[in-house]
């Protein structure tokens, strides 16, 4: 069995006196897609939050490839090869779709933003991977709109593309399928399923479809804590998640 | 051809400071029109582009504006290091007041920049034997531009000391097109646009927000020290909170988000306001409606009003348009 790329040890999170997340542990391995889900309220995009730096956890520790990062802000971890997308789209929403990706790539070296005086076609690394960004997302055709106009859909493969384009070893998805039309689901399915090819993939989604179907492994959560941890068979089968999470829900899907 | 696209604002600001005197009388006013510019793009570069509101842009113009009256007082330096000396406090007061401010965001952000307008006021105020409190500081020289004992070129009357000021407002807006074209000014539009995803793909927000500050602070205070050597005088209400407001409705009615509409936005201001006043003491309160006419209407403020119009005059142009999307 491979070492974790990602290993979350006792990470809680509390505001106030609530506990959104409580004593989670949790091992992602190398190369696979690892999907949290849970009923609403459950705390998954809390743990989200905690592990990609966007909010300071309260306790525990979170190792990428061994290293600490939980005392480190959002952006910092960013350099330790996570990215991640959010649930409510968040892009620059005044720039074009090739400018929102250029900078995506242009932050895992953040010191060059920076620099004052050179121009940013002359940093053709970031430049190329959002010309091949465009083309993996099919919005080769709106580069030019302005991302506030485009269609949900595309702005939705624009969140996932963001988190590409830092070319990270963990992409953090949630709910990537948000709002999504039944025809967007497809292809946005496709789009996670293959970017294991590359990347760790942590998914949050509701779309049980997506979940047993191309998940490894699973992660139940309920009320801030793991209800149950194991492969898609296993989640699908496991009493206390069947009677938890509504049991129809589940059964959703392939085998 | 596509490197007169990096200078087609360039082009225009000398076209600007080349008609000014045509249709402006007098020097003074000509070079006022200048140096207030140079403020509203220092302003700009925080709220167009930085999405930065900060009602503290005249303290970086009045420390500029006591920066260069004390340097040429005290030091007797010349012209080009006391406005330098302008520029690298004003940047640096920028820094401070920057470094505290930005720590909020919003109303809060808002009301930091204001506290520190009021308390460099009284500072100011206070330190009577450094600014001249009330009074504030006079009898500063205003040295002509020379090297090695040559007088490279005068600056003794309104329109000679017009033309230095309006090359040097050339260079510098030069400069500052070239740094929001830049790859920090690309990522400060990504700041402007959403915080959140931009500390989410990497960059340090607070870094950028303060760069932005630096330059902001280090353009309005030379602009204070133009205005000090145009007057003679680094006045109390150069450092007070009208100057601040002032800077921030130039931007504002010019528009935000282009350097040229801060030219546009600041001859506006300082001509309209001069002729105004001479019909009619309460002018001020015309300028009232024309702010509500922008913050309502018209966001885009002249520059985007000129826009439409030339496309309207131009209805097959597709190249304006896209030029204008590319602005935002």
């Amino acid at each position: 069995m491979s070492t974790p790329i990602l290993k979350a040890l006792n990470v809680t999170k509390r505001y106030g006196k609530f506990t959104a997340v409580n004593n989670i542990t949790l091992d992602i391995l190398p190369g696979t897609v690892h999907s949290v889900i849970g009923p609403n309220g459950a705390g998954k995009t809390t743990l989200f939050h905690t592990l990609t730096g966007t909010t300071p956890i309260t306790e525990g520790s979170i190792l990428v490839e061994g290293e600490e990062v939980s005392h480190l802000p959002g952006y910092k971890r960013v350099r330790k090869g996570l990215a991640r997308s959010f649930q409510v789209t968040s892009l620059f929403p005044n720039l074009s779709v090739r400018e929102n990706l250029r900078l995506a790539a242009q932050g895992t070296r953040p010191a060059q933003a920076l620099n004052p005086w050179k121009r940013p076609e002359l940093l053709r690394q970031a430049c190329d991977i959002a010309e091949q960004l465009l083309a993996r997302l099919n919005l080769q055709s709106v580069a030019e709109r302005l991302s506030a106009e485009l269609s949900h859909g595309q702005q939705r493969r624009l969140e996932v593309g963001m988190a590409m384009a830092g070319q990270p070893k963990v992409i953090f998805l949630d709910e990537p399928t948000s709002g999504m039309g039944i025809d967007d689901i497809g292809d946005m399915k496709k789009l996670i399923h293959s970017l294991r090819e590359n990347y760790t993939v942590v998914l949050i989604e509701h779309n049980m479809d997506i979940v047993m179907d191309i998940s490894d492994s699973i992660t139940v959560m309920q009320q801030g804590q793991i209800l149950a941890q194991g492969k898609p068979n296993e989640i699908r089968n496991d009493e206390r998640v069947r009677r938890a999470y509504l049991g129809s829900m589940i059964t959703g899907g392939k085998a | 051809m596509k490197h007169i696209v990096h200078f087609r604002f360039t082009l225009l600001v000398i076209a600007v400071v080349l008609l000014l005197p045509l249709c402006v009388g007098s020097g003074t006013l000509a070079t006022e029109v200048l140096i207030y510019a140079l403020a509203a793009l220092g302003c700009n570069l925080l709220l167009g582009y930085t999405g930065l509101m900060s009602f503290g842009q005249g303290i970086f113009f009045g420390i500029g504006s006591y920066a260069t009256g004390l340097a040429l007082l005290h030091l007797k330096a010349p012209l080009l290091i006391s406005l330098l000396i302008a520029a690298v406090i004003g940047g640096l007061i920028a820094l401070l007041v920057g470094w505290f401010s930005i720590r909020q965001r919003g109303t809060y952000f808002v009301m930091l920049t204001l506290a520190f307008a009021q308390m460099f006021y009284f500072l100011a105020y206070t330190m009577k034997d450094i600014t001249g409190g009330d009074n504030g500081l006079l009898d500063i020289p205003r040295p002509n531009l020379s090297a090695f004992g040559f007088t490279l070129l005068p600056t003794t009357t309104s329109w000679q000391y017009y033309s230095f000021v309006a090359v040097l407002f050339v260079v510098v807006f030069w400069l500052l097109q070239r740094v929001v074209d830049s790859v920090l000014g690309r990522t400060l539009l990504a700041v402007r646009d959403n915080e959140a995803r931009a500390a989410a793909v990497g960059y340090d927000i607070t870094l950028l927000k303060l760069a932005a500050f630096v330059i902001s602070g280090a353009v309005t205070g030379l602009a204070g020290g133009l205005h000090a050597m145009m007057t003679g005088v680094a006045p109390l209400s150069n450092i007070e909170y009208h100057t601040s407001e002032s800077i921030l409705i130039m931007t504002v009615i010019g528009g935000t988000g282009n350097l040229f509409a801060s030219v546009l936005g600041a001859s506006f201001y300082v001509l309209v306001g001069n002729w105004l006043s001479s019909l009619w003491p309460r002018w001020l309160m015309l300028l009232g409606f024309l702010l509500i006419g922008v913050s309502l209407y018209m966001h885009k403020g002249l520059y985007g009003l000129a826009q439409s119009l030339l496309r309207r005059l131009r209805p097959g142009d597709k190249a304006g348009a896209e030029i204008a999307k590319e602005i935002h």
